[in-house]
């Protein structure tokens, strides 16, 4: 009798065997099914000889993404942004034809990117446009308000850019830290009141970031990039990415230690900003090489202003701890280094597409940085985001933000 | 399994990748086709590159508006003559209009052009005071088109109210009444885009007692708005932008050199001929034997024209262009090569 059952056991598990095998063929195989049936439908559709879908003029389109002043020369990096391939006959500056080089090759795939060269004796300051025509007479231009030399990556202009990242960066935060004692000293209700301040300043912050982003999208980039979906997806990817990986760790800094989950908040708060500060470099960097800004000291001023209220930001959440001086300038640094990271991306490898997804990444973590925060003050007895200071501290931050950003 | 070096590791790892993307862009020119070519500049400077040159004031490669420019130049076309009982010259002449061809305005640049005879300008006619100028015209396009001389002729010959529809034909006729030059283009509304595609051309009307021997040229000002923004991409003289500042027209010192001007720009219409080292003797609408002028500079508004005359004192390289900055560095711009006789 038991001999039976274990063969009758022994025959279902072999029978589950067999059908989970025959089950998973069938699975790849319904996988497959759709994917081979369109593929021979576009197949078909693009076969030579088919007219069916062959409606309407397909136009070209060529997006130039970047001018460069050089030494008695302008380069634009253009970019076949149209339908099809094309080929480029002609370049010009200000509507007038002139002698130029184009590299790789005249010819251009769908996507595919080249360097017109124009040998040109151009005039600091004065606005300019390029122009690029195709084999079909259509003209392409970009408009430069001002031409300045675009920085070359030797190590003058790489420690000019560092320093520049330093001024309106790391400084700026490391002062705002400063404003530790003071906060630690803060009743709860006023303690509450600066936290949601740093809500409402990040909020800015997030929002500051995707207008960018959304501006360079509409001027620098092909509408074929569809570069507004772009900045959404990223965005909320990074924050839905940040707001998981920031659970587990919040998580298992409770589990270790109570003490250490305002720490691990601080550093995320840290991180957002400093993903924030790289993208303030980086639009510093290319608004350097696109000539748009005469980098004031005014301006930098405005900058540091804008950022020492981050260290604040920083500072909120450790308010009650007494954090290691080694730790804190250690947060400072991962909130301000990036912008030096970022004024050198900017300003010598500027593409518009990489900045749109840094400042678009970078909103994302301010704003998972913001919901951390309320799930922070959320857990603290006797005060929440939505009390009379929580409010008002995110009104104010905002405000406040908003002011020194009228310095730029 | 999660810790704050994840965090950190995972926006580096953003961060690199994002940065990969913006430096690609940096490494465009690595590879190339071979050879090193190099571009002069019009100012001080050149480059050097592996890449391709673009530069249609140096060469027209295999552009053509259907004539050879030089040729075009000095070439009329007296008609096939015959002579009436009452001893009237006949000039029989064959225009036939079309508008399906595509042709390469400037090096690498299609354009669907419309034109008489295949060309852009038009052949140029010629005529005697006196003579009976008959034009047989044959609409060979797929939309209606005319023939409108400038001149003085019948209503019903004007070329404005009798439509001439594709497949169909007329015969123009009057008589060449006072000698100067003139004008002749498609009178089909509308009127800019019959004109801009390139329907137009000239004829000379020679007075009874001919003008002095002369080198004699014909030179129809015109333009090309290729990407259809009512504004024009280009400015030549009988077709092809820059055509003459590579092809230098050889004149003699010394000898008497005669230009029938003519302009038939369309957009910007307001155009003008300048000649360097020189002056010229301007007879306006060329209608009359004395000159209106000397001088080296001429406006002419659209369907105005003049007979230019002048003799070069010294040998070497002229320009001539329209003094209009921007015609000229459009591809208006020509060279004449004076040598010793």
């Amino acid at each position: 009798m038991d001999r039976t059952v274990f063969c009758k056991g022994g025959i279902i598990v072999e029978e589950q065997k067999a059908q989970r095998s025959g089950f998973s063929v069938k699975l790849v195989a319904s996988a497959i099914i759709p994917i081979v049936i369109l593929g021979a439908m576009v197949t078909f559709l693009l076969s030579p000889g088919n007219l069916l879908l062959n409606i309407g003029v397909p136009l070209p389109d060529v997006t130039i993404e970047r001018v460069e002043f050089l030494d008695n020369r302008i380069v634009a990096h253009i970019r076949n942004t149209g339908p099809q391939s094309i080929e480029v006959t002609q370049a010009d500056v200000n509507d007038r034809i002139l002698p130029a080089a184009i590299e790789p090759s005249r010819f251009l795939q769908r996507f595919e990117e080249a360097r017109v060269v124009i040998p040109f004796e151009w005039n600091e300051a004065q606005p300019y446009e390029i122009g690029v025509t195709t084999s079909d007479g259509t003209r392409f231009a970009k408009s430069i308000s001002a031409a300045s030399p675009t920085p070359q990556p030797d190590a003058g202009q790489v420690s000019v850019f560092a320093l520049i990242g330093t001024y309106v960066g790391i400084i700026p935060v490391l002062i705002g830290l400063l404003w530790l004692p003071f906060i630690r000293r803060l009743s709860q209700a006023k303690y509450v009141f600066f936290l949601s301040l740093t809500a409402g300043l990040l909020i800015f912050l997030g929002i500051d970031a995707l207008v960018e982003a959304n501006e360079i999208a509409i001027e620098n980039v092909s509408g074929a990039f569809r570069g507004q979906l772009l900045i959404a997806m990223a965005a909320i990817v990074s924050f839905l990415v940040l707001i998981y990986t920031s659970e587990k760790l919040v998580n298992r800094a409770g589990v270790r230690s109570a003490l250490q989950r305002p720490f691990a908040i601080a550093m995320m708060v840290a991180i957002g900003i400093g993903l924030h500060n790289l993208g303030e470099g980086l639009a510093i960097g290319g608004a350097m090489v696109l000539g748009e800004v005469a980098l004031s000291t005014f301006l930098i001023v405005g900058f540091a202003l804008h950022n020492t209220t981050e260290g604040l930001a920083i500072v909120a959440p450790i308010a009650r701890q007494k954090p290691r001086i080694m730790r804190l300038i250690a947060l400072g640094i991962i909130a301000g280094a990036p912008a030096i990271i970022g004024t050198w991306i900017g300003g010598f490898v500027s593409s518009p597409l990489a900045s749109i997804v840094f400042l678009s990444i970078g909103a994302g973590a301010v704003f998972q940085v913001v919901y951390a925060i309320a799930k922070f003050t959320d857990h603290s007895p006797k005060s929440t985001f939505l009390s009379g200071p929580g409010v008002a501290g995110i009104a104010v931050g905002m405000l406040v933000m908003y002011l020194t950003s009228l310095l730029i | 399994m999660f810790s704050p070096r994840l965090l950190i590791i995972s926006a580096i790892a953003v961060a690199l990748v994002s940065s990969a993307l913006g430096v690609s862009s940096l490494y465009v020119n690595a590879q190339n086709n071979g050879e090193e070519k190099i571009v002069i500049s019009h100012g001080l400077g050149y480059y050097e590159t592996t890449g391709d040159v673009l530069d249609p004031t140096s060469s027209d490669g295999t552009a053509s508006t259907g004539i050879d420019p030089m040729t075009y130049l000095r070439s009329f076309n007296y008609g096939r003559t015959s002579t009436l009982e009452n001893g009237v010259v006949v000039r029989e002449f064959t225009l036939i209009a079309d508008d399906r061809q595509t042709m390469e305005v400037s090096p690498g640049i299609f354009y669907n052009v419309w034109s008489f005879n295949g060309t852009v300008p038009a052949p140029t006619l010629r005529a005697t005071e006196g003579d009976l100028i008959k034009i047989n015209f044959i609409n060979n396009g797929t939309r209606p088109h005319t023939i409108h001389t400038h001149g003085i002729h019948k209503a019903e010959m004007d070329g404005v109210f009798e439509i001439i529809n594709p497949g169909g034909g007329f015969q123009y006729e009057f008589y060449a009444e006072k000698f100067g030059v003139y004008p002749f283009h498609c009178h089909v509304m509308p009127l800019e885009e019959h004109i801009s595609h390139g329907l137009y051309g000239a004829y000379v009307v020679d007075p009874k007692t001919p003008r002095p021997p002369a080198d004699e040229m014909v030179m129809i000002m015109n333009g090309y708005d290729t990407d259809f923004d009512t504004e024009n991409n280009f400015y030549t003289v009988n077709g092809i932008p820059y055509y003459y500042m590579h092809h230098p027209i050889q004149i003699e010192k010394d000898r008497l050199v005669r230009v029938y001007l003519v302009n038939m720009l369309e957009f910007d219409q307001i155009n003008n001929f300048h000649l360097h080292g020189n002056l010229y003797n301007l007879y306006r609408s060329g209608t009359s034997l004395t000159p209106n002028e000397l001088t080296d500079m001429v406006t002419l508004s659209q369907g105005e024209r003049a007979v230019l005359e002048f003799s070069y004192k010294y040998t070497g390289q002229y320009m001539f262009h329209a003094h209009k900055t921007e015609f000229a560095e459009k591809g208006w711009t020509g060279l004449f090569s004076v040598r010793e006789g």
